[in-house]
């Protein structure tokens, strides 16, 4: 579950939470690495919730900053999509490059 | 449309010689005598050369064979037989059959009616019988070939259920018609053993392409247009196999009801996946075997599936793979696929219709097969070049 | 008929698996996903997490592409193991081929004073700056270390006709050499034809040397790029252009442009200038970062965004003389078309990963030091020699390719393992670029978000997938640029 909270406009930033245990840490710190040229992502990880806190690299218009605060949750899922994928297709990914790879080509 | 084939024929002094006979016929009175012990002699009318080891007369021709020799009594539609042709003659049931023509364009062999599939348009239907003396019959016309023949084809059935005996054939080919190209039809899937295409690479066949057909991008498609589970993956890496090992590899699609509409999609998944394949050919159905229990499924008018013919035609060009379009009369074709379509009927097997009176194009149009009278476009128009 | 039996008898689609995928947005409503051979499908994002969460329905048109282009397997069938093993080792096969494209820099001189050169201009006169024949042959033997069995042979410079007796020395000993070698040995030399003679044509028509010329557009444009005592460069550009066609044949010379601010608001006239001079195709590259453009106040000015509307703009025009029936190819779109497209790689030494550097290129300089790449050895003009590999009086072939100037960042930069280019759907159409983003960032991986390499790329992905999935005969004209 992903809450928006508009934090206080002192700081230009704006936080996303995001429930922990329900999305790897290791998603959103990839998506964080992805959207480092627009914001820098501070990451708080607490009991019940991961924050995060999204500071712009530049000046941006309120709009701008919702939307990347947006595309940011919705990159959050991304991540956490693909480490599914990658999970459930490891061992035929293996098999493949091992007979790509192979010497003799192509076994039975 | 040629007859090829008789039984309860009337024959003469065939008690010494009860077993069957593949012979090659001559029609020279000239012929050399030491020749002539081997073959069948066709006689028109007219003193019969003696020295033969069969003689081919015509009914209500007079019977005075020399020597007594075995004769047969042909009908008048083995009028077409010429010096060089090979046949069968089995004297116990009085059966007739023409293996070979010297002047055929193409010379198709069937090696067995047995098959592993049982497509819905199939125009060989198979049966489940014991017809290895096909193969004996075979082994022994080959090298009465004549060995300038630019091509011969193996069908069936399924050619490879024969195994080793397969195999055989081939060799034989290689030892008998050594400047002869070998066309085989097959589905491919018994090369999903490796060591059998290995051993057809063995033989080292000069001139050899194996035809294998695959009718959709998806498996269940292609399995249900053969019927039979499975087949889609043995056919591709029996391909698989046959390319590690060298050999020629040509697909081969018919159009119909089932496969018209994912044409393209099978066209960029050749071009992905089987992109070092020979040639591609697209083909249209043929109104015989099956395709008449199966008509309701497999029927489209070809002017119905341009779009999707051209469309596919485009993608294997563009991708540089060598595509052919059979079977199909040009003016049902997009003008753009003009190019592609081959006259590819057999002489023995086309046939115009009514429609086609006046047509410019007609020699370059393959025409129809025969059995295309049950059923053909509603568009067939002549084109009237002025 | 009861023999027969319904499609429905051969539908074993009750349950799937995944195969190996990737995904990127391409726009605000779709995403792009390739499979490890880089074939791509489309799906909305809801279709894309049913996909994902199995929840697409078997024979809907969705389940059928995913199934088709080999990103599901079902019960029915598993082929697409071994047709994907074969079209991933297809796309590694020309790895073991290694270096193919050997650069030797005979001079840095030249005569002409280009502000964005990514080579030191030197005085016409200074032959200290010119390859001696030992360093030369030194260079040969590290050329045929090399197990290529096509080896091309690239004079470049400064000028390098200001060297053509050594042009000529290299030619003939590495033809000699070759009778032993027997590889598929080619020539080109990279000039901008000013100095060009009968004698010099003479011999590479005996030779089959082609030509690689700069055509920066219309004259005024290539002028003001490419200035010259005389002011006409462009003018000598043509004439020797015509004059190599005449004596080599027509497709023996091809051209190459600099894109420089100049040129970003005038795609459309440099095309035509190229269609003009009968040219097949044009590539439409970026102004890269190195050499005297950092000096100058040209790589300033240049900004990603204004050098994407300059390329599409270019590419579009090219569609439409395309459609207008004038055959003419972009050719970096064809490059990424090829691994788009088709199964094969097509060896484009900056756009490889593993990248180029080495694996495809290796540049021999005038004074006997060997660099990883053309783009190594602008960088070390520049003072940073992190790339340079060796030397060829000092240094076996081993100490070269071995050396941790090389291994090093080919690993560190190789883009399947690199961060957000490991998860990337546009990998396979990638490149990993060493030597880029220790330029720009100072470290060979690079932060791609950051990266202009990266933006850059992507916003082409985007735009070539975009089009073709909006026009059928875009769709096949990049098909057959594809296959080229």
């Amino acid at each position: 579950m992903v809450s928006n909270l508009a934090s206080g406009a002192s700081n230009g930033c704006r936080e996303v939470c995001f429930a922990a245990g329900l999305y790897d840490l290791d998603a959103i710190k990839r998506a964080a690495y992805r959207f480092s040229d627009r914001v820098r992502v501070e990451i708080e990880p607490t009991e019940t919730v991961v924050i995060c806190r999204l500071h712009p690299l530049m000046a941006v218009s309120e709009a701008d900053h919702l939307a990347i605060v947006s595309d940011f949750s919705i990159e959050v899922l991304d991540q956490d999509l693909r480490r599914t994928i990658a999970a459930e297709t490891e061992s035929v990914r293996n098999l493949i490059l091992s007979i790509a790879f192979s010497k003799t080509g192509f076994g039975q | 449309m040629l007859t090829l084939r008789n039984q309860g024929l009337r024959t003469l002094n065939t008690g010494a010689a009860g077993s069957p006979a593949v012979l090659r016929l001559s029609d020279d009175p000239q012929r050399p005598p030491v020749l002539r012990k081997s073959e069948g002699y066709i006689s028109r009318g007219g003193p019969m050369p003696p020295g033969f080891a069969w003689y081919l007369l015509t009914d209500g021709e007079a019977s005075d064979v020399p020597n007594d020799a075995p004769a047969i009594f042909l009908p008048p539609s083995y009028e077409y037989l010429r010096s060089g042709d090979v046949v069968r003659i089995a004297p116990a049931r009085g059966a007739f059959s023409v293996l070979y023509r010297r002047e055929a364009r193409h010379n198709s062999f069937l090696l067995t009616e047995r098959c592993n599939h049982y497509c819905l348009m199939c125009s060989q239907p198979p049966r489940n019988v014991n017809d290895n003396w096909i193969v004996d019959t075979l082994l022994e016309a080959i090298p009465l070939i004549d060995p300038d023949t630019v091509e011969i084809g193996f069908t069936g059935g399924e050619p490879t259920l024969l195994g080793e005996r397969f195999l055989q054939l081939v060799r034989q080919c290689k030892s008998y018609l050594p400047n002869t190209a070998l066309h085989i039809l097959s589905n491919g899937r018994a090369f999903v053993n490796p060591q059998f295409a290995e051993q057809l690479a063995q033989i080292d066949h000069h001139d050899l392409m194996v035809g294998i057909p695959i009718y959709s991008d998806l498996s269940e498609v292609h399995d249900y247009v053969v019927q039979a589970d499975g087949a889609f993956d043995e056919t591709l890496r029996g391909i698989l196999n046959l390319k590690r090992f060298n050999q020629r590899v040509e697909i081969r699609v018919v159009i119909h009801k089932q496969t018209y509409q994912r044409l393209p999609d099978l066209a960029r998944f050749i071009a992905r996946n089987l992109t070092f394949v020979d040639q591609v050919v697209l083909m249209g159905l043929e109104m015989t075997g099956f395709t008449k229990a199966n008509l309701n499924d497999l029927w489209i008018d070809p002017l119905a599936y341009q779009p999707q013919l051209l469309d596919a035609t485009r993608i294997l060009a563009d991708n540089r793979v060598k595509v052919s379009i059979y079977n199909h009369q040009l003016c049902i074709t997009d003008r753009a696929l003009w190019s592609y379509a081959k006259r590819s009927i057999s002489d023995w097997k086309n046939e115009y219709m009514p429609e086609c009176e006046g047509c410019s194009v007609r020699a370059e149009c393959g025409g129809f097969f025969s059995s295309a009278k049950l059923r053909y476009s509603d568009h067939i128009k002549a084109i009237v070049i002025p | 008929m009861s023999k027969f039996h319904p499609l429905s008898a051969y539908e074993n689609s009750a349950s799937y698996k995944l195969l190996p995928f990737r995904f990127t947005a391409l726009d605000e409503d779709r995403y792009v996903l390739t499979n490890m051979a880089g074939e791509y499908a489309l799906l909305p994002r809801q279709d894309l997490y049913d996909f994902v969460r199995h929840r697409i329905e078997p024979g809907s048109t969705a389940f059928r592409t995913l199934k088709s282009r080999h990103f599901l397997m079902d019960d029915d069938s598993n082929v697409a193991i071994d047709l994907l093993s074969l079209k991933t080792r297809t796309k590694f096969e020309r790895l073991s081929n290694f270096t193919g494209l050997h650069l030797f820099v005979v001079t840095l001189r030249c005569e002409h004073s280009c502000p964005y050169c990514q080579v030191s201009r030197q005085n016409i006169e200074h032959s200290e700056f010119d390859m001696s024949p030992e360093t030369a042959e030194r260079a040969l033997d590290l050329v045929f270390r090399s197990p290529s069995p096509a080896i091309k042979i690239e004079f470049q410079g400064g000028e390098p006709l200001l060297n053509f007796p050594l042009i000529r020395h290299i030619v003939e000993r590495a033809t000699e050499l070759n009778k032993v070698h027997n590889r598929d040995l080619g020539f080109v030399i990279a000039t901008n034809l000013a100095l060009v003679t009968d004698e010099i044509l003479d011999f590479c028509r005996a030779q089959s040397i082609a030509i690689s010329t700069s055509l920066d557009g219309p004259a005024d444009l290539h002028n003001k790029n490419r200035p010259r005592p005389g002011g006409d460069s462009h003018q000598r550009a043509i004439a020797g252009i015509d004059r190599v066609r005449q004596a080599l044949g027509r497709d023996q010379i091809s051209a190459i442009m600099t894109t420089t601010t100049a040129s970003l608001k005038r795609p459309r006239e440099i095309i035509d200038e190229y269609v003009a001079h009968d040219f097949r195709g044009i590539f439409l590259r970026p102004l890269s970062p190195y050499g005297f453009a950092m000096k100058t106040k040209w790589y300033a000015a240049y900004k990603t965004p204004m050098w994407l509307d300059f390329y599409f703009d270019g590419l579009d025009y090219i569609i439409e003389l395309n459609k207008a029936g004038v055959p003419f190819s972009e050719y970096y779109a064809s490059v990424i078309l090829t691994k788009m497209l088709t199964p094969f790689q097509p060896g484009y030494v900056d756009l490889s990963s593993p990248a180029g550097i080495g694996i495809g290129a290796l540049v021999y300089n005038y004074d006997g030091d060997v660099y990883a790449s053309d783009e190594s050895r602008m960088l070390a003009e520049m003072g940073d020699k992190s790339f340079r590999l060796g030397n060829v009086h000092k240094d076996s072939y081993e100490d070269i390719i071995l050396s941790p100037a090389l291994l090093d960042p080919l690993e560190a930069s190789f883009a399947a393992s690199a961060p957000m280019c490991s998860t990337c759907a546009f990998e396979p159409y990638c490149g990993a670029e060493p030597v880029f983003h220790h330029a720009t960032q100072g470290d060979p991986v690079g932060r791609k978000p950051i990266s202009d390499f990266c933006n850059r790329n992507m916003a082409i992905f985007r735009g070539l997938i975009t089009r073709m999935e909006a026009d059928a005969e875009t769709r096949h004209l990049f098909a057959r640029w594809a296959n080229r």
